[in-house]
């Protein structure tokens, strides 16, 4: 374990600075520091994706990336950068729509991981969505419901089998 | 704190109370009372237990706005939503007026555990008739006031109006004063409501805190202002083992840990992040006693030798002669897995303790079970101590018994600091082990020469719960169970031991219709015990196109039905894929048929249901926890499979209800998976021509079955 030191962070559009070891998980500085608590911690392990965040648009386990690996520059996003109550995304919205949780505790990082489908592929079909999205874990099983929500948001391409 | 009449009152304000109980009608607690927990009433033969003599509150404040109360938890099924939902159309109110409080033994009645499907059809349901009797108070009391006969009167949109004169109008918040019971509520005896609920498909109160990720959980209370604790998982199975001997200098040197010490069994560190305390674990190094080696669980007679009868479940006829003169007789045997809870979020508490006050905030499916173990484990009395339940981030049975607010409370109080425990995913797995049961049930079932079911034995070996399968019409039957000492110990887990019972019945029922030469889907149809049943089946096998070919080589159908927390009724068809060089199943589609009672709200019971029958899925094809004697060698999800996207096959469900006259919602959270096992295993036999005994049908043991047909 290292020292802690000050770091300086881009989250959700806003510099922040923090104290950490520079091993600590991004995970728990978000969560701890910075106070962005939708970010979950499901298992530590990389294994269940409660945790997935975007940095620069891609989708990283936060659980796993060391706070002193990331860039000055790097532009962090988590569930709260992406909407709040009352200005929900589409996606978002879509979520609500399909009732696309049963307990809510993987949401995030489902809108998440999606969000970043989304944003490199605006017309997945729904074989890329299962792939895209087949590594975030959903202990209510409510999969079938989040590829409804997402295909929604992706529009008429996403209808055929793919 | 338990909240006595008294301290309740104080709390209302200017409120009106109603107060009404469920149990039986002829035992109306007097409202002068504190609400006191229930005596549990004799397990029913369906397992669920009602709960009698207690009280629920129901505010109507000055504002016309109301507060609901209920020790019952939000754990993904949607009761807030449900209690929202009921609570606003039986006082025919704006959403907005309805406020539900639940699981906060400081301000809500201890009304039972959230498990056993329950919490909708004895508390939702209950708030249903208590709003009638409401309603027909507040038109009393508003003709009281007015000086005008009550029938002159109706309650319309939260207010009391004139019947013939709209101009009359008292709002509800005016007619608050005081306390008012309401009478006593029996959740089994029917009753013929004189409104009718309607189902309007409102989203989940919660869903837009969810999709923000601003709903609070526990783990994300006091951000940044909580010192971690963990607890040293356990090497064996937690109650057979304990710490010999720890380092604790070792742990209270690593950077950031705050304290270390034994706790009970184990031992416990506490420290700034959640990350130096796993630390502080590692330096801890705990020394396990090592246990005797159990039996194994694979080898069946092992299981069987020494068992004692724990229960006759069902004596009925002379099911041993019968067997012996039956036409047509089959004896198997059957064995299932340990499988685990596994939700996202594992279990989390949060506690403060000054001196005798404590309060714990935790993900918990039984708040008011907590309370004891905290008094227990700190030595203080139970009514300085307040248990909040958050949000559950899926409970699935674990979340019954969990230790985790107790062991919380112990820190902090050791620390002397607010405390954030949270387990890790291994401990969750590991440190806990109250899975799901492993069963071996030994059945044997004999026809006559109609092709009738006659005699049915069904012996079952495991640690504790039962199983009683009653789905056919069979005059001669013997169900016993027989506890053993099994490798571990049971918890509950959606589904309890329905699952298992289910499966072995299900899939003898199949193996039975197949030596008989007949089709599994008639052979049910022409043997079931109750009617009710047959349009479930019709429509799983219409959903599924049964008997339009396609079955055998790789391709098949299966079925499976039960029934489940007194009168629910399921049934699942299955359409499986094997690959028949690699063993690997894959469920092309499944199709539910429910009998339910009444939908409270389409969105919360879908998504429960459709996750339910893919919990089904998982606990046929992979879920398993792997143990080496009492030590679990699952550790996370990377060796414990759960469902996850790409197994999701085409899924249809249908909702039938056979009680039009007074439909009451009867509960749904773990009928689904139940039957869907029973229905993918029967369908991976007539994909395959084998017979498979043993779950998981993992792609090994189903090669395995192959090359032994």
């Amino acid at each position: 374990m290292t020292r802690p030191r000050s770091f300086a962070l881009r989250v959700n559009g806003v510099d922040r600075t923090v104290t950490a070891a520079s091993d600590e998980p991004l995970l728990w500085v978000l969560r701890d520091q910075l106070k962005l608590t939708g970010t979950k911690f499901g298992c530590g392990e990389g294994e269940c994706g409660a945790c997935s965040v975007l940095v620069n648009g891609e989708v990283y386990r936060s659980c796993m990336v060391a706070v002193g690996d990331l860039s000055p520059g790097d532009e962090i996003v988590t569930i709260e950068g992406l909407g709040q109550p009352g200005r929900l995304s589409r996606l978002q919205q879509a979520f609500v729509d399909h009732t696309a949780f049963g307990c809510g505790f993987c949401t995030p990082g489902m809108i998440v991981t999606a969000e970043s489908l989304l944003r490199s592929t605006p017309h997945p079909t729904r074989d890329e969505i299962v792939r895209a999205m087949d590594d975030n874990l959903c202990r209510c099983a409510s999969y079938p419901a989040i590829v409804e929500a997402i295909a929604e948001v992706a529009g008429d391409d996403s209808t055929g089998e793919g | 704190m338990r909240v006595d009449r008294r301290t309740f009152l104080e709390l209302l304000g200017s409120s009106t109370a109603y107060a009404f109980a469920f149990g039986c009608s002829d035992s109306t607690p007097p409202v002068s009372e504190a609400p006191v927990p229930a005596p549990m009433l004799p397990e029913t033969d369906h397992g669920v237990r009602y709960f009698v003599d207690y009280t629920e509150w129901l505010l109507i404040h000055r504002d016309g706005s109301v507060t609901a109360h209920t020790g019952r938890v939000e754990m993904g099924q949607g009761l807030a939503t449900v209690l929202s939902n009921i609570i606003s159309q039986g006082l025919q109110l704006a959403p907005d007026k309805v406020e539900v409080v639940l699981g906060d033994t400081g301000r809500c009645p201890d009304d039972g555990p959230t498990e056993g499907s329950s919490a909708t059809r004895i508390v939702g349901w209950g708030y249903w008739r208590a709003c009638e009797r409401v309603r027909d108070h507040l038109v009393e009391r508003a003709a009281a006031v007015l000086g005008v006969e009550a029938a002159k009167l109706v309650y319309r949109n939260g207010a009391v109006v004139g019947a013939a004169d709209p101009s009359v109008r008292l709002p509800i918040g005016e007619l608050a004063d005081g306390t008012v019971h309401v009478g006593t509520i029996d959740p089994r005896v029917p009753w013929e409501s004189s409104t009718r609920y309607v189902d309007r498909g409102t989203p989940n109160v919660n869903a837009e805190a969810i999709v923000t990720g601003t709903l609070v959980y526990t783990g994300d209370l006091f951000p940044g202002e909580c010192s971690y604790g963990a607890v040293a998982e356990p090497e064996y199975h937690w109650m057979l083992s304990k710490v010999s001997s720890v380092d604790i200098p070792a742990a209270v040197a690593t950077p950031g840990v705050e304290h270390a010490d034994r706790l009970g069994r184990t031992a416990m560190v506490v420290g700034s992040t959640y990350r130096s305390v796993q630390r502080g674990l590692e330096a801890l190094a705990p020394v396990w006693t090592v246990p005797k080696r159990p039996k194994e669980l694979r080898v069946e007679a092992e299981i069987r030798e020494g068992a004692e009868l724990k229960r006759m479940v069902e004596e009925r006829g002379d099911p041993a002669a019968e067997l012996a003169g039956s036409a047509v007789r089959l004896a198997e045997t059957y064995l299932t897995q340990y499988a685990t809870q596994a939700p996202i979020e594992t279990e989390t508490a949060v506690a403060e303790v000054e001196g005798d006050r404590v309060t714990v905030w935790a993900s918990t499916q039984a708040p008011f079970k907590a309370v004891p173990l905290i008094a227990e484990r700190l030595g203080i009395p139970a009514d300085g101590i307040r248990l909040v339940s958050m949000p559950v981030g899926g409970g699935f049975g674990v979340k019954v018994d969990t230790r985790a607010p107790d062991e919380c409370a112990a820190m902090a109080r050791a620390s002397g600091r607010r405390v954030k425990l949270v387990y890790s995913r291994a401990h969750q797995i590991v440190g806990l082990a109250r899975y799901k049961e492993a069963v071996v049930a030994d059945i044997a079932s004999g026809v006559d020469g109609e092709g009738r079911l006659v005699a049915r034995t069904l012996d079952l070996y495991q640690d504790e719960g039962y199983g009683s399968e009653e789905t056919y019409a069979i005059p001669h039957v013997l169900t016993r169970l027989f506890r053993t000492p099994m490798p571990a110990r049971h918890g509950t887990m959606r589904g309890t031991s329905f699952v298992q019972t289910c499966f072995a019945v299900e899939s003898h029922t199949d193996e039975l219709a197949r030596a008989l030469g007949r089709d599994p889907f008639d052979f049910r149809r022409s043997n079931l015990a109750v009617a009710s049943f047959g349009p479930l089946l019709d429509a799983c096998a219409e959903g599924i196109g049964y008997g339009r070919g396609g079955a055998g080589d790789g391709r098949g159908i299966g079925f499976g039905i039960c029934h489940h927390g007194g009168r629910q009724l399921g049934a699942a068809a299955a359409e499986v894929r094997v690959d028949l060089a690699t063993g690997a199943i894959t469920v092309e589609r499944l199709v539910g048929a429910f009998d339910i009672g009444l939908v409270i709200n389409r969105n919360t019971v879908t998504a429960t249901v459709k996750g339910a029958m893919l919990w089904g899925l998982g606990f046929a094809l992979f879920e398993e926890v792997l143990l080496d004697g009492h030590r679990p060698l699952t550790r996370g999800f990377g060796d414990y499979r759960i469902p996850r996207f790409s197994d999701v096959p085409e899924i249809s469900i249908a909702f039938l209800d056979n009680e039009v006259k007074t439909p009451a919602p009867r509960g749904c959270g773990e009928l689904p998976l139940i039957p869907t096992v029973a229905a993918i295993a029967n369908a991976v036999t007539q994909a395959t021509g084998v017979r498979f005994h043993v779950l998981p049908l993992t792609p090994e043991r189903v090669l395995d079955g192959l090359r032994n047909r």
